[in-house]
């Protein structure tokens, strides 16, 4: 049991309520490598990531293989998906050039969305979202994207109307530009990267305490097996919701990508 | 004190401020949420929008209790 779960490495049942980690960060680290190639270790971590690039890519080709007049069920729940990146966050959010967008905010989408559905899928139980490397590259080429597009569709003016805002009254316009400039090139990629990182770091931790303290008291088979029931039932409703978290972020992070672009094509609105 | 002492102690005031974190983005997400369905109820038609904005507002304002909830275990 106790090689199974990381948690519980040493839990003492008859004086702890619950089986915390003595360092919470080895449940994120996947420190032995399976082979290395050069300087790069090829850990857990880096084969989910590369089954995650793996099965979106494979979902959208299966689904959007030879297209026909009648698309099969598959076909259509992929197309959907796809409609509405397109569509509702690409479209809706950017505009009609908003379309120019597309395949990097799918490819955003759909990556995150496999890599935090990993969280819920039996056997992998780890959403790769969670180490800080996923979602830091795409916020740094969110960042990217929005600074290149906004000095190449406004040129300098994009940055002084950042920095001397024509809509704010003369003696508030330092303050106001200061703290624009601060939000837009500083704040926004590194929330961007803490909101997902720190929702699938709060989802993994929770379900991992609660579902491995459940198991282990009540595995114990004494009269302190009564505490495990209720966080193990507790644990149940906690997957089910994380279940409604994966897909939330995966949309959140398309979404406020989408708004950052937006910010930069049309910097008046 | 003893360093123990000092260790704990550390984990105990992590904890106080992760919750003080939470009271601003707890209010305010109830304010958005709130007033969203507002919107919704009073313009069904626009429901879809006000959703979009909601969940919008609903990111920004939640970052800083992740900010909060990431400092309680670098702390």
């Amino acid at each position: 049991m106790e090689g199974v779960i990381l948690a519980s490495s040493s839990c003492d049942t008859e004086k702890e309520i619950i089986c915390a980690p003595e360092n919470v960060l080895e449940l994120f680290k996947f420190e032995e490598a399976w082979f290395s190639i050069g300087p790069f270790d090829w850990t857990r971590t880096v084969f989910l990531m590369f089954l995650a690039t793996g099965i979106a890519m494979l979902l959208l080709y299966l689904g959007l293989r030879g297209r026909r007049i009648v698309p099969t069920k598959f076909g259509v729940a992929i197309e959907s998906l796809v409609a509405f990146v397109k569509d509702d966050i690409a479209k809706g959010i950017i505009g009609p050039q908003g379309v120019r967008y597309t395949p990097y905010l799918l490819a955003v989408f759909m990556l995150v969305l496999v890599g935090n559905l990993f969280e819920v899928t039996p056997l992998i139980n780890f959403p790769i979202t969670s180490s800080m490397a996923l979602p830091l590259i795409i916020s740094v080429l969110t960042w990217i994207i929005f600074v290149w597009v906004g000095f190449a569709k406004n040129g300098i003016s994009y940055l002084t109307g950042i920095i001397w805002p024509r809509s704010v009254p003369l003696a508030l316009r330092p303050l106001v530009g200061l703290i624009e400039l601060v939000s837009t090139f500083v704040l926004r990629p590194i929330t961007l990267a803490v909101r997902l990182f720190a929702n699938m770091v709060a989802g993994h931790l929770m379900l991992t305490l609660l579902l491995a303290s459940g198991i282990i008291f009540i595995g114990e088979f004494n009269l302190r097996s009564i505490i495990g029931v209720p966080w193990f039932v507790f644990g149940l409703g906690i997957f089910v919701f994380e279940i409604v978290v994966a897909v939330l972020q995966a949309y959140i992070i398309t979404l406020l990508s989408a708004v950052y672009v937006q910010t930069s094509v049309n910097p008046d609105h | 004190m003893t360093p123990e002492a000092a260790e704990l102690l550390k984990g105990a005031i992590a904890l106080v401020g992760y919750g003080l974190a939470a009271v601003g983005p707890g209010i305010g997400i109830g304010i958005v949420v709130g007033n969203a369905i507002q919107a919704m109820a009073r313009q069904p038609e626009a429901a879809g929008m006000a959703r979009t904005t909601m969940f919008l507002g609903i990111a920004f304002t939640e970052a800083l209790a992740l900010i909060g909830f990431v400092l309680f275990f670098i702390a």
